[in-house]
């Protein structure tokens, strides 16, 4: 009953994201934690954000894997919409700058 | 305990009456640490219409003391302190109140159960995804009282504890939490499953090309 795949916290954060859009001056991130599981984040990525399958799931496991992942860009107002709605599903999201 | 399965009228689980009382305990622990009143005590009623009130608050709001409260409301920025008081300024309210309401759907939904099948615990498919985040806000608050840090901290503390002498009250309490968490995560697991598979079919059917572009 256990074994439940979940996002695991790896001590060291990775480097910053790299394929945020240059152009948006801020971005979205989604940092991972040792309780949210996997399915879970991969359904937050598909319907919250509209992503395909495949593009949800490579977020996930970047997220997994890395420590974090830029989700979406756009203006701080759009950030700070987006960032609410990850606290809204248990998920950790900050904003910033993008390129910082 | 059984899985979530898509039924007709919305996801149905079977879960027997011990683990109900205890999912429902947690519950109503959660949303009293996000300040609501205790569910027992008509708080569930209430979380709908607090939900409902807007408020705009002109003021910042210092983040919650309790690790457990800040890790569900957490702090926007990572390296900018205005921004993220700003944030919380502005969302803190709305999030809490969302939180709240969707733990009292959760709540209801382990408590307002039909007799004849009392085991039968159904989620309303529009309520599914709220009853979800319910199910992560409840892992997140029981994680940080156990102190899980690492993704099999909570497989590896169930083993332990087992091991452990029940009779020492700390063990007891431990093995309490920690049976909860690792119940609520294979619900959780399993609820999140049928809504995305459901999700899936329902964008295949009205973008039947969505992935070619």
């Amino acid at each position: 009953m256990s074994a439940v795949p979940v996002l695991t916290a790896p001590s060291e954060v990775a480097e910053a994201a790299s394929d945020a859009a240059t152009d948006d001056p801020w971005v979205t991130i989604v940092w991972n934690d040792p309780v949210n599981l996997m399915t879970y984040v991969t359904y937050v990525f598909e319907t919250y954000f509209g992503h395909p399958q495949d593009v949800a799931h490579r977020l996930m496991l970047q997220v997994h894997q890395e420590g974090r992942a830029v989700v979406s860009t756009g203006t701080r107002e759009a950030m700070e919409v987006d960032v609410e709605a990850m606290h809204g599903f248990g998920l950790w999201a900050t904003l910033q700058r993008s390129g910082q | 305990m059984r899985r979530f399965r898509a039924r007709r009228r919305g996801f149905v689980a079977r879960i027997g009456e011990a683990e109900r009382t205890v999912f429902a305990a947690a519950a109503a622990d959660v949303a009293q640490l996000l300040g609501a009143e205790r569910f027992e005590d008509g708080g569930a009623q209430a979380a709908g219409e607090d939900a409902a009130a807007l408020r705009f608050r002109t003021s910042d709001i210092e983040p919650p003391d309790d690790p457990a409260v800040r890790r569900l409301l957490p702090d926007a920025s990572r390296d900018d302190p205005t921004v993220a008081a700003e944030f919380r300024r502005l969302t803190e309210d709305d999030v809490r109140a969302r939180k709240v309401a969707g733990l009292a759907t959760w709540w209801r939904a382990l408590v307002d159960v039909d007799e004849r099948h009392p085991d039968r615990v159904v989620v309303r498919r529009e309520d599914a995804r709220a009853v979800a985040a319910a199910l992560s806000d409840v892992r997140l608050v029981l994680a940080d009282r156990l102190g899980i840090q690492q993704e099999d901290d909570a497989e590896r503390l169930l083993t332990e504890l087992q091991l452990a002498s029940p009779e020492e009250p700390l063990v007891a309490a431990r093995l309490y939490l920690v049976s909860a968490y690792d119940a609520l995560s294979w619900l959780q697991e399993s609820l999140v499953l049928v809504m995305l598979e459901e999700a899936r079919a329902a964008g295949e059917r009205r973008e039947p090309h969505a992935d070619e572009g």
